[in-house]
């Protein structure tokens, strides 16, 4: 099994990478090659553009903070955070020192002496990383850092996870299968797929001009039209048309007039609009309040499912069972070659 | 007719109490979700309607019926758990045939119901497949149909979806919804993510400390949240603390640390109570003239662009703009805020301070 393949990134310094893909995809594993567990089979890791490919791990100056944390169960808040330091022998002022401020850090100083066991989800989470810390590393490397905790809760601490990687200086690369804590927290993303890194961008540029169909449904997913170009080229609008004569546009590229072809754009940015303005027409089948919007599922003759947000203030307007018109602006929709294994296969998010 | 009843349930484990006095009906062929954080007594409940654990007070009733000394196989439920936990030597088809044949059903019904199960979650080309060739999402749709397949009406989910990648997710909520829906299931769904309960859901019960804090619609405790705690958890939102200084038939006045004056909703209180503003970040606007900040940060969300600031009244507030927005934010910059006086609602200021009235955990 190939679970990097050809690999290459490179990440700058003070900033703040998520490597962002599906359970599977190679996230991890690309993750404990920079960090010195896992050797790779071929290829080189750069630290500052030194060579540590076959360094030990606390040889390297990055650590990594695993999924499931790794608190020792036995140790306080406290000897957690000193563990790395007390086996490092350092001086026992600059000892104390760095624990005071770490546990000011993650917030942690009324608990210094709880075990990890008395601590809530989010207490741990912030403990490990003090312990991370602690080696006083340039690279922090995250392995899913927010998944065992709750949703809500996650929501908060992507602000301040970043805000502390941020006011450290750290170079962070942060793995994630969650498109919109990548998207909250990144500098650049870079989505990985079956071992390969399909585009890095930042977020404003993975969202809007996703690089592949995969990327445009995996990040805030999409509606997809299936045609052929009738028009295209150098700053010309993009017409694509199907077999049963509807005709979509979509921004300009430079792919040739009669290639097959899928559009794809964004459920957030495909709108309901007068029948006479539409590019295609559906019935609505269901609305559900989801608070700061109404998600639509709208069946299109022919073409399946399509989904739309609307903003919440407008609940009023759309009822199950109405026939509704559906456009988009052009620059927000993306054309690509349709791709060579069918597009099934190819929007697989799981 | 799987309604279910809960007649003040007490729940003690040795010291704990998971469970205090709780009173709760569902409807049947109601989707009800129970949300609430880590440690909130969610799960303690959906296991005591399952019959995994036994009340220390109190009734459960499914059907009309108390279901005291009942086991878990006799109660006539499906039920899903948040790790999958399909037969790893079972091929897909098998799973879901395992209950029709351990039930005794007949021939005609063990050959015909585990198809038409795995048919509805979209799995029936891969009934030969075993569980570690399925991808996550495939392998809980197979525990769904699995569920189903003896016939209950009354399906029970706990944190079914919480195992899954993010993305994944988001399908198989609509999923989730579109099955019970169409085959008339009661559900009750417990889930610690409020983005899921509200899009699964006919009714939410709102769980912390072992009690039901608020009990409604998606959309009424979205909109109208009775309770602080509330109205944090169920989407973002946006609290400041005040005073009020005069409540009108059509609105209430209340002064912000720094003196600005600002409106809510009319309300019940009087002049001089404390009081801590609601406001969702989707209802606050820029403006010329308004309640005075400093641009913080600037976040893209895709279809919109999330800003936080800081408020001359000391308060965090965040706000959204529209990605197509002509003006171009900056960190530092001024900006007045406003919003309509509909949107936002008071609570009284509670006793133990806002950061602890809303804790997470």
């Amino acid at each position: 099994m190939v679970a990097a393949d050809g690999l290459e990134i490179s990440v700058e310094n003070g900033e703040y990478l998520c490597l962002l893909g599906p359970t599977g995809a190679g996230k991890t594993t690309t993750l404990r090659v920079i960090a010195g567990l896992t050797r790779p089979d071929s290829g080189q890791v750069l630290l500052d553009d030194r060579d540590v490919t076959g360094l030990e791990p606390e040889k390297r100056n990055a650590v990594l903070l695993s999924q499931t944390y790794s608190l020792f169960p036995t140790m306080t808040v406290a000897e957690n955070i000193m563990f790395g330091p007390e086996i490092r022998g350092m001086p026992e002022e600059e000892k104390k020192r760095t624990l005071v401020e770490l546990l000011d850090l993650v917030r942690l100083t009324k608990r210094s002496s709880s075990y990890p066991r008395e601590l809530s989800g989010g207490m741990q989470q912030r403990n490990a990383l003090a312990r991370a810390l602690a080696t006083n590393p340039d690279v922090l490397l995250l392995d899913e850092p927010l998944r065992a905790l709750d949703a809500r809760l996650r929501i908060d601490l992507r602000y301040e996870l970043r805000s502390l990687a941020k006011g450290l200086g750290l170079t962070v690369i942060h793995v994630t299968h969650d498109q919109e804590e990548a998207m909250v927290m990144a500098d650049r993303i870079a989505v990985i797929r079956y071992g390969r890194i399909i585009q890095v961008g930042t977020p404003r540029e993975i969202f809007d001009h996703p690089a592949t169909p995969f990327v445009a449904t995996f990040v805030g997913q999409s509606n997809f039209f299936t045609g052929n170009i009738l028009c295209s080229g150098h700053g010309r609008t993009t017409t694509v048309h199907d077999d049963e004569g509807r005709i979509v546009f979509a921004r300009p590229s430079t792919l040739p007039v009669d290639s097959k072809v899928v559009v794809a754009v964004k459920i957030g940015n495909t709108r309901v609009v007068k029948l006479s303005d539409a590019y295609l027409t559906g019935t609505v089948e269901r609305t559900l309040f989801e608070g700061r919007i109404v998600h639509l599922d709208v069946n299109v003759p022919g073409l399946g499912r399509y989904s739309v947000k609307l903003p919440a203030s407008r609940r009023d307007q759309v009822a199950v069972g109405d026939e509704i018109g559906l456009n988009w602006d052009v620059d927000k929709a993306s054309v690509f070659s349709y791709p060579e294994d069918g597009l099934e296969k190819e929007l697989k998010v799981d | 007719m799987p309604e279910v009843e809960l007649r003040r349930i007490v729940k003690r484990f040795g010291k704990v109490t998971a469970s205090r006095d709780i009173d709760l009906k569902i409807a049947d062929r109601e989707y009800v979700t129970i949300l609430g954080p880590s440690g909130c007594g969610k799960t303690t409940l959906i296991r005591m309607i399952a019959g995994i654990i036994e009340p220390s007070e109190g009734k459960v009733l499914i059907g009309g019926k108390d279901m005291e000394g009942v086991p878990i196989e006799e109660r006539d439920i499906g039920y899903v758990f948040q790790n999958i936990a399909l037969f790893p030597h079972l091929n897909a088809l098998d799973n879901v045939s395992y209950g029709p044949i351990v039930k005794g059903m007949d021939e005609k019904d063990i050959q015909e119901a585990p198809r038409c199960y795995l048919e509805l979650v979209k799995l029936l080309d891969r009934m030969h497949m075993f569980p570690s060739e399925l991808s996550g999402g495939e392998q809980q749709k197979v525990s769904l149909a699995r569920a189903l397949a003896s016939g209950a009406k009354l399906l029970l989910l706990d944190e079914p979806l919480s195992a899954l990648d993010a993305r994944v997710r988001m399908d198989l909520r609509y999923d989730l919804r579109r099955i019970s829906k169409d085959l008339g299931l009661t559900v009750v769904h417990v889930t610690h993510d409020q983005e899921e309960a509200m899009t699964v859901s006919d009714r939410i019960v709102l769980m912390r400390n072992g009690q039901i804090v608020e009990s409604n619609t998606p959309e009424m405790l979205y909109l109208a949240p009775r309770n602080l705690f509330t109205a944090n958890f169920v989407g973002e939102t946006n609290l400041l603390e005040g005073t009020v200084k005069e409540v009108l038939e059509d609105r209430s006045l209340l002064e912000l640390r720094d003196g600005t004056m600002v409106e809510a909703q009319p309300s019940r209180f009087k002049s001089g109570d404390a009081v801590v503003l609601s406001i969702r970040p989707e209802r606050v606007h820029p403006a010329s003239e308004g309640l005075r900040s400093v641009v913080k940060s600037i976040t893209f969300m895709g279809t919109y662009i999330r800003i936080s600031v800081e408020t001359d009244s000391e308060d965090q507030v965040n706000f959204d703009v529209s990605t197509s927005e002509d003006r171009d934010y900056k960190i530092g910059d001024r900006v007045d805020l406003i919003w309509s006086k509909r949107s936002g609602i008071l609570y009284p200021r509670p006793p133990e301070g806002v950061q602890e009235a809303i804790k997470l955990e």
